[in-house]
């Protein structure tokens, strides 16, 4: 160990033992945005929220560097090898949104064993070095089925668009709806289609199925899909049911547009684009020497009868109800959790 | 043999694109069968719709398969997307820019082509590879130019997409007056004879004259310029362009080929099956839907039926 290592570690010790001094400073620190997909309008706000986030934070010195860098194919392994790229490039921290929660332990454990700080968010990883920043997906499907039934104490049956098959978020929401239509056991769901996530595929897939549907009273959904499937229920001339709404602004439009009209009322839940900021100042807590459970919960954002009007006028045309978080929210989330 | 109507009759089954509509029509009478007799012209009228987009995307790549192995159009998904964002965003819901709007979705499409050529022919890229790496810039091109924000179509043009004409969808009209214009350049015109030339042999076209290079680069602008007036048409009829819009039209338009009965080895074509095949993709994904079966159990049997239709189709020949 030479003089300066020795040095840095009594810095590092006493910024430790002192928590007045734990502002240890990370204005020379480097943090890279890991994401693995950019090819839908969340994922465009995300980053944009970001580079503003990033952008200021690297203006007024808390950190060096927050580069975002996306791979083209969606590929585990792709981002893998991105992840390695990192690595060898010394940032210090990487914030990473992945494409498998399992495929790139790999990666991530090389990265921490690097000496590097890996938080995830959204798409999480389960290597136990990193830190996550999870959804609870499985509460946002249940309490969709739970909002239905304030309003339709009757139930009856419901139209479930799900997301992608085969990806995590869409298993656990489907199980989260699952468990809401146990709850509430007069709701029945009678069909489930795949929408991705996107408006056109749920209203071809909506469009294929409602001819076989007995009248249904609900559409629980999982985002992004909310405004194809009302557009494939008119288009079959049937009464335009309760459809859960995902926050996109062409959903909330149409929302508020459906409420002048004839009063319609529905709920909207999804989590803000603006999550990888909340990831980004946890990790530059984590750098900071502050002490972060490894394991913490972001809140979904909520749109409903009350705020839709603020939200949509906040939200840009054709883009999603965000939230950008603070070095204070990240704090208080941290704190929440300890 | 009996009259001419019946002994046409009996050659039906030997028509290659025979089974993609027997298939059609089973699929569709399990999905009615659950419906108890009332939501069948709902049924018929959604399939008409959706089917539309893949039957043009279908045609395109038709064309380009048929150059023979290794002609594939990898870039639909990215020039459909590219087409629809930059149209919707120059219309800005402009009902008097709906023309002009055509224009930019068509000129997108023009460029693509010549683009996804000029990679094949000038740096000798295979097309598989240069379309897919092509494919990249364009979806790029699309991100970079509106950040994946949905602009609502004109008020007209939406009315048009989603409206119907004494019961036939308008997108119906327009897929099925593309298909009898190729049906006719690729059976009846000295071009298709020139394409199914080239597909079955290419180095015997190219000495008996063909035009070869010019018949290979009006295909693969043909099968572009048809991507770009399908993302045009499908984000004005699902109220914006999305930057997945085209994903799932790549296996789609591929599938719709090789289901309609054409040599998926290129030079023998045809354009009833392609409407054919994009009933069916429509009708199998509402009927498996419709009975409640998971994602997992739907796309074993997607791949079992085109295979069975697949090999129907080729038993036909085998036995002829």
């Amino acid at each position: 160990m030479n003089t300066k290592a020795k040095l840095l570690a009594a810095v590092a010790l006493v910024s430790v033992t002192l928590p007045g001094f734990a502002v240890a400073d990370t204005a020379d620190k480097r943090i890279a945005l890991s994401n693995n997909y950019a090819g839908n309008s969340w994922r465009q706000a995300m980053l944009t929220s970001w580079e503003k986030v990033g952008g200021e934070a690297v203006e007024s010195g808390a950190v060096a560097a927050a580069d975002a860098f996306t791979t083209s194919e969606n590929q585990a392994t792709e981002q893998a090898a991105q992840i390695q790229n990192m690595i060898l490039q010394g940032y210090d921290a990487i914030v990473l949104n992945a494409a498998s929660p399992t495929a790139l332990n790999g990666a991530v454990k090389e990265a921490c064993d690097a000496g590097i700080i890996v938080v995830s968010f959204d798409g999480i990883v389960t290597e136990p070095c990193a830190w996550r920043i999870a959804v609870d997906f499985k509460e946002m499907g249940r309490q969709q089925v739970e909002y239905l039934s304030t309003r339709l104490p009757d139930g009856g049956n419901l139209l479930e668009i799900r997301g992608l098959a085969g990806v995590f978020v869409d298993d656990e929401i489907h199980a989260g709806i699952e468990q809401g239509a146990q709850e509430f056991s007069n709701f029945k769901i009678v069909g489930s289609v795949h929408g991705d996530w996107a408006q056109d595929v749920a209203q071809k897939a909506v469009a294929g199925i409602l001819p076989s549907l007995p009248e249904i009273v609900g559409v629980v959904t999982q985002g992004g899909d909310g405004y194809g499937a009302a557009q494939a229920i008119k288009a079959a001339g049937r009464d335009v049911p309760i459809i859960v709404m995902g926050n996109r602004q062409d959903e909330m439009k149409w929302w508020a547009e459906s409420r002048d009209a004839n009063g319609y009322e529905t709920l909207s839940l999804s989590i803000a684009p603006g999550v990888g900021t909340l990831a980004f100042w946890v990790a530059q807590q984590v750098l900071d020497g502050a002490d972060v459970p490894k394991d913490l919960t972001v809140p979904f954002l909520k749109v409903t009868q009350d705020t839709l009007d603020a939200t949509l006028a906040a939200t840009p045309e054709g883009s999603v109800a965000n939230v950008e978080y603070s070095l204070d929210d990240a704090k208080a989330v941290i704190s929440a959790a300890n | 043999m009996a009259n001419p109507v019946t002994s046409s009759i009996l050659q039906l089954p030997k028509r290659p694109w025979f089974w993609a509509f027997v298939a059609s029509g089973i699929t569709f009478g399990a999905t009615y069968a659950l419906t108890e007799g009332s939501g069948s012209s709902e049924l018929i009228s959604a399939a008409l719709t959706f089917a539309t987009f893949s039957a043009i995307v279908g045609i395109g790549q038709m064309f380009v398969i048929t150059m023979g192995p290794g002609n594939v159009d990898l870039s639909i998904p990215a020039t459909m997307t590219l087409a629809g964002t930059l149209s919707l965003k120059f219309m800005d819901g402009s009902t008097a820019l709906i023309l002009p709007g055509l224009g930019i979705a068509l000129f997108v499409g023009l460029a693509a082509g010549m683009f996804n050529y000029l990679l094949i022919r000038l740096l000798r890229i295979p097309p598989i590879i240069a379309t897919l790496s092509a494919s990249f810039l364009y979806q790029s091109l699309a991100i970079w130019w509106n950040r994946g924000l949905r602009i609502k179509p004109p008020e007209a043009l939406a009315d048009f997409t989603t409206g119907s004409l004494a019961g036939i969808p308008n997108l119906t009209i327009v897929g099925l007056l593309i298909a009898v214009a190729s049906w006719f350049i690729l059976q009846r015109s000295i071009f298709g004879r020139w394409l199914s030339a080239v597909g079955q042999n290419t180095r015997a076209a190219r000495l008996s004259g063909i035009p070869v290079e010019a018949v290979k680069a009006a295909t693969f602008i043909g099968s572009a310029v048809l991507a770009s007036l399908t993302g045009y048409l499908l984000a004005s009829f699902s109220g914006g362009a999305a930057l997945n819009m085209g994903t799932e039209y790549l296996l789609i338009s591929i599938a719709v080929v090789v289901i309609g009965g054409c040599s998926i080895a290129g030079g023998n074509s045809n354009v009833p099956g392609i409407w054919g095949g994009a009933l069916l993709m429509f009708l199998v994904v509402s009927m498996l839907n419709s009975y409640g079966l998971g994602a997992g159990v739907r796309l074993i049997l997607t791949g079992t039926i085109i295979i069975a239709i697949v090999a129907a189709a080729s038993g036909r020949k085998g036995s002829a």
